[in-house]
């Protein structure tokens, strides 16, 4: 932990950066995002086995982004963000400082998106076990229970939009939710207007999810909403060859086609 | 169920299934009057939001339709849509939506049997299927009514 | 509040036969904004456009929905028709209850019911119409012709003499094509080179028309009307102005066994070379993959020799930018490689030859002065098997196609040979003789009859030497499919024609789409087989597919005048329905993130970053921006946008949800 307040305190006081964006205390036992600015915040930085959630969010977001040049610690699921972030234009080459904590709690720091992309290579990027189990259930189902799954689930929905503030791919000054030119999405936080929100949600992360989990975490109805995106990982990787947020050049899996892109239901 | 006329949507692109219905017309070949076309200049321009509206204002099926692979006008605007549907049909399937109520089909210009048969079947089947009552419980019609004043 | 107005044709009785137009109009009256609705015997007639127009200035409408045919039928007639009574023409639309609706269901009120649907449909859509205005493009008359074959220079000289100036850019050192490769030429046998070479010459000394020689097109950015392009010309080792081209070079070079691709490989050249005496340039170009300068460091003979000091062995690749408004693909076709035939054994035995080859054999100035020799020993040969469909019409080999020219060139060679060997006999295994065009079949009947040549109705299984002859097995159909075997002492495949070395790579980079043989695509197979689906780009002779020479002429005079058309106008008009990225008051200037996934969706290349700058020049956001001009209005982008910043006229957002929102909701 010092290592990491020593590296940041360097890096403010030389100039390299001007905020970084580190895990704090939070005022209960949860921990929290701080963006350091002065040596004297960077002495708040942590880094606990409860520092899990993504940070690259904060990247893009308006205020954030107005500190001047960022620095952030960085996790996988960050690391992929910022790679996705990339393949969509949102961060160029070199423009973030990114530090990475070890296993052996050692600091490694990514001077460049090559070595972002290499270390990801030989990451774990899957899903967790606990979580591929929750979509086989549900893909065991009939299309009734599932319906009736999520309608049940969906019901919860009251349209905060925690789950939109908390994904790093959202980052669209407009949403489609906020569109009424037309109405695409009811405002309503009713059956129909969850649902449409949710398969919007959905098909706009489709290939470009990078399956950190933030959008469930964020939700205060608890509803696993990260499992929408999370079972098309696999068909797109499968029927694509694509996986989000492994290269920073990448082309979105929707952007593009083969002639021979395989299919068994279009007559 | 013996009353029950399904409404069905076609959303179809111009060069191909457009003008293949153009043929059926022409051809006199007849078929089912439940099924209305909305033209759309090309399948690459079909947003997958577009076939949920149909569903919440009470479609009952639903029929999406273009050039075969390799016959678009645009060059490529099928091969994108097809990987569209592939992607949100998964979704559906997913959240228990019933795929089986959407038809995707190529139907070329030259294809006015096969878009009469396209809609004879997915009109039959829908029939058969019955109203698509999961979502008509959460339709536009059945759920508040402000939102219809939305549209206007 | 709109005032819409509602037109329901009967079309005769093709419309009322099934549905109740009356009821339609009547029905339509009441619905929201519709300020006006009348039905009409023919709409489309005079009398009925004059209501119409009348309607539009009495009732001042904002809107008019025509209940007839197919738009794709009347859609630009009424749409005119509105734009004459001063109403945007873009604020019509058209309900199609005949294709649609009366000539596919029986008469009764469902028919009538869904004709009133399809109706309140497009009167819900042209309430979210917007006047649109043509769009108008600049254009630079300056055409591109990509390949120097018979078909560039026609189009060239046509485009030229209209008084446009034309780029010809040829990948070989010299144009001519395949064209100047041909001895005689089918169905008259004048000598291909007697007609070729004045236009080849032509295309040298007209005024209008510049000349690229061993250059390749490496890029096309821009779009119709204004298309930029680079081309590399390939280093010729050589200072073309001030080489003489008279040749000493040539005949001093020690290089000398280097197959000659003009003759296929039926004789030799040295690596500085010409690629036939009549080549337009006439000067030569160092060949540096076989160039012993170029190999081992040392020789310059040719420099040593040359006159006018015009060698430069440091000459480097250059690359030039040219502006063009038009481009005019002309880069014809190639023949199946000697590998396709194991069982034919070309490739193997010297005397299994194709008919480019027969064709160098045959000619005056090809490598055995015109006399038919065999490549093996020199001998005259006196029993020669021509095959026709050589690969062609094989669908088990995968070109499935009719390589259309075979069966004239094969009766063609057929005579020339017995012009040339009077007792030679000549046979030529067939499938089907297609001899369709002016005085082809006569052509045809004239190798049968006069020249004796024996047409065998069947197909070569295997082609074996033996005794220093080839062995010819197959099988005369017409004969109960008895087993022919003939032994030859020369056989000439009429292979395939097959899409040109590169034609893939070609069309990639000129962005305009191939079928599934990689020859390119036009854009309609009837009523636009000039033209591409890239707006500006056309396509003339083989290229396309096997063509003969009348076709390929006619197809280059085609393009050229689609040219000279799109060149007539200072500007052109586009129809507006685009696709567009909003824009909106600073600071936020457009719903647009800047994601550019749309960026390689489109097919057109047609979507571009705006930087928006502040005021001290630096760049505070990137923006997606449709090239008008490239834009074909077909909005796959528009359905990826998730921020639903780009929208596309005639299909926007708004028509399309509400045409849903109309059509479901009574």
């Amino acid at each position: 932990m010092n290592e990491l307040i020593n590296k940041v305190t360097k890096l403010l006081n030389d100039k390299t950066i001007d905020a970084f964006i580190g895990y704090g205390q939070g005022s209960t036992d949860r921990v929290r995002a701080i963006f350091a600015r002065t040596v004297e915040q960077a002495s708040k930085l942590i880094y606990t086995p409860a520092c899990t959630f993504n940070l690259s969010g904060y990247l893009l977001k308006h205020e954030v982004k107005h500190l001047g040049k960022l620095g952030i610690l960085a996790n996988v699921a960050a690391l992929r963000s910022i790679m996705q972030l990339a393949s969509e234009f949102q961060i160029k080459d070199g423009e973030v400082y990114i530090l990475f904590v070890n296993d052996d709690a050692s600091l490694t720091e990514f001077s460049d998106f090559q070595s972002i992309e290499a270390f990801l290579e030989k990451a774990n990027i899957d899903i967790t076990p606990d979580e591929k189990a929750r979509i086989e259930k549900i893909e065991a189902m009939s299309v009734s229970e599932r319906w009736e799954f999520w309608n049940k689930e969906f019901e919860k929905c009251i349209k905060c939009y925690a789950c939109r503030a908390a994904c790093p791919m959202c980052y669209c000054h407009r949403c489609t939710t906020d569109v009424n030119q037309p109405q695409w999405i009811p405002v309503a936080s009713h059956e129909r207007g969850n649902l449409d929100y949710h398969l919007m949600r959905a098909m706009h992360l489709a290939g470009r999810c990078i399956n950190c989990g933030e959008c469930a975490n964020a939700c205060p109805m608890d509803i696993p909403l990260n499992l929408l995106t999370y079972q098309l990982i696999d068909p797109i990787k499968t029927g694509f060859g694509a996986t989000a947020g492994m290269k920073a050049d990448a082309v979105y899996a929707l952007s593009t086609f083969k002639p021979d892109d395989k299919e068994n239901f279009i007559i | 169920m013996q009353d029950f006329e399904p409404k069905i949507v076609a959303f179809v692109c111009n060069w191909c299934t457009y003008a293949g219905a153009d043929l059926t017309g022409t051809s006199r070949t007849k078929y089912a009057a439940n099924v209305k076309i909305i033209r759309f200049p090309c399948t690459g321009r079909i947003d997958f939001m577009i076939l949920m509206k149909a569903f919440e204002n009470g479609a009952d099926g639903i029929i999406v339709s273009g050039c075969h692979p390799n016959d678009c006008h645009y060059s490529t605007g099928n091969f994108h849509a097809r990987r569209r549907w592939i992607v949100f049909r998964n979704l559906m399937n997913f959240t228990g939506i019933d795929t089986e109520r959407i038809l995707f089909s190529w139907v070329s210009a030259a294809e006015g049997f096969k878009w009469a048969d396209v809609v004879n079947n997915t009109v039959a089947k829908i029939r058969e299927m019955g109203p698509y009552e999961n979502y008509n419980k959460i339709a536009v019609s059945t759920l508040l009514k402000e939102e219809v004043s939305n549209h206007e | 509040m709109s005032r819409i107005g509602v037109f329901v044709c009967h079309c005769g009785e093709n419309i009322s036969a099934t549905v109740n137009c009356e009821k339609v109009a009547q029905i339509s009256k009441e619905l929201k904004g519709v300020e006006f609705s009348t039905d009409y015997k023919y709409m489309c007639s005079d009398p009925g456009q004059t209501m119409l127009k009348e309607a539009i200035k009495e009732h001042k409408l904002d809107g008019v929905v025509v209940a007839a045919c197919s738009p794709r039928m009347h859609e630009p007639t009424f749409r005119k028709a509105c734009s004459e009574a001063g109403l945007n023409p873009y604020l019509c639309e058209m309900s199609n209850i005949r294709e649609h609706c009366s000539w596919v269901h029986p008469k009764d009120d469902l028919t009538t019911e869904k004709a009133e649907d399809l109706v309140r449909v497009m009167v819900e859509k042209v309430k979210k119409n917007k006047a649109l205005n043509s769009i108008k493009v600049p254009v630079t008359k300056t055409a591109l012709v990509i390949g120097g074959g018979v078909a560039g220079i026609q189009a060239a000289l046509d485009i030229a003499n209209c008084g446009h100036k034309v780029v010809m850019v040829e990948k070989q050192p010299s144009i001519g094509g395949h064209m100047s490769q041909l001895s005689e030429t089918f169905p008259t046998l004048d000598c291909s080179q007697c007609i070729l070479t004045p236009r080849m010459v032509e295309i040298a000394q007209h005024p209008n028309i510049t000349l690229y020689t061993y250059a390749e097109v490496e890029k096309v950015d821009g779009f119709i009307g204004n298309f930029k392009i680079t081309v590399r010309k390939k280093s010729k080792s050589l200072d073309e102005h001030l080489c003489t081209g008279c040749g000493l070079c040539t005949t001093k070079c020690p290089q000398k066994k280097i197959p000659n691709e003009f003759e296929r490989g039926l004789g030799f050249r040295p690596a500085i070379y010409v690629p036939f005496p009549q080549a337009v340039p006439n000067k030569p170009v160092i060949d540096r993959e076989n160039c012993t300068y170029y190999i081992k460091g040392k020789c310059k003979v040719c420099e040593i020799v040359c006159p006018t000091k015009a060698i430069r062995f440091d000459q480097e690749d250059e690359l030039v930018e040219i502006e063009a408004g038009a481009i005019v693909l002309a880069t014809g076709f190639d023949v199946l490689k000697s590998d396709f035939f194991p069982e034919y054994g070309y490739g193997k035995y010297k005397d299994v030859i194709d008919g480019l080859q027969f064709e160098r054999l045959a000619s005056a100035s090809g490598p055995t002065m015109g006399e038919i020799r065999r490549p093996s020993d020199g001998q005259i040969p006196k029993k020669i098997v021509f095959v026709a469909c050589a690969g062609s019409r094989d669908p088990a080999k995968g070109i499935e196609y009719c390589s259309k020219i075979c069966c004239m060139y094969t009766a063609k060679h057929a005579m020339l040979y017995k012009h040339k060997v009077h007792d030679g006999t000549p046979y030529v295994f067939y499938m089907d003789i297609r001899a369709g065009g002016k005085m082809y079949e006569e052509f045809v009947r004239r190798a049968i009859v006069e020249d004796e040549t024996q047409y065998i109705r069947g197909r070569v299984s295997t082609i074996y030497e033996k005794n220093g002859k080839l062995i010819v097995k197959g099988a005369d159909t017409l004969m109960g499919a008895e087993p022919v075997e003939i032994e030859a002492d020369m056989v000439v495949l009429a292979t395939a024609g097959v899409a040109n070395h590169g034609a893939e790579a070609l069309a990639q980079t000129v962005h305009v789409s191939y079928d599934a043989y990689k020859f390119f695509a036009e854009a309609h197979p009837k009523l636009k087989p000039v033209e591409t689906n890239t707006a500006g780009i056309f396509l003339a002779g083989a290229c396309q597919a096997p063509k003969d020479i009348p076709e390929s002429v006619a197809a280059a005079s085609g393009a050229a005048v689609k040219v000279a058309a799109l060149f007539s106008n200072d500007e052109l008009t586009r129809e507006p329905l685009i696709a567009v990225v909003n824009r909106q008051a600073p600071p936020v200037f457009s719903s647009c993130v800047g994601c550019f996934l749309c960026q390689s969706v489109c097919p057109y290349q047609a979507i571009e970053r705006e930087e928006i700058k502040n005021r001290n020049g630096e760049v505070i956001k990137t923006l997606a921006k449709v090239n008008e001009g490239l834009c074909q209005g077909c909005g796959t982008c528009v359905a990826l946008c998730r921020t639903k910043a780009i929208d596309i006229h005639g299909y926007s957002n708004q028509q399309v949800y509400t045409e849903v929102m109309a059509l479901l909701n009574d």
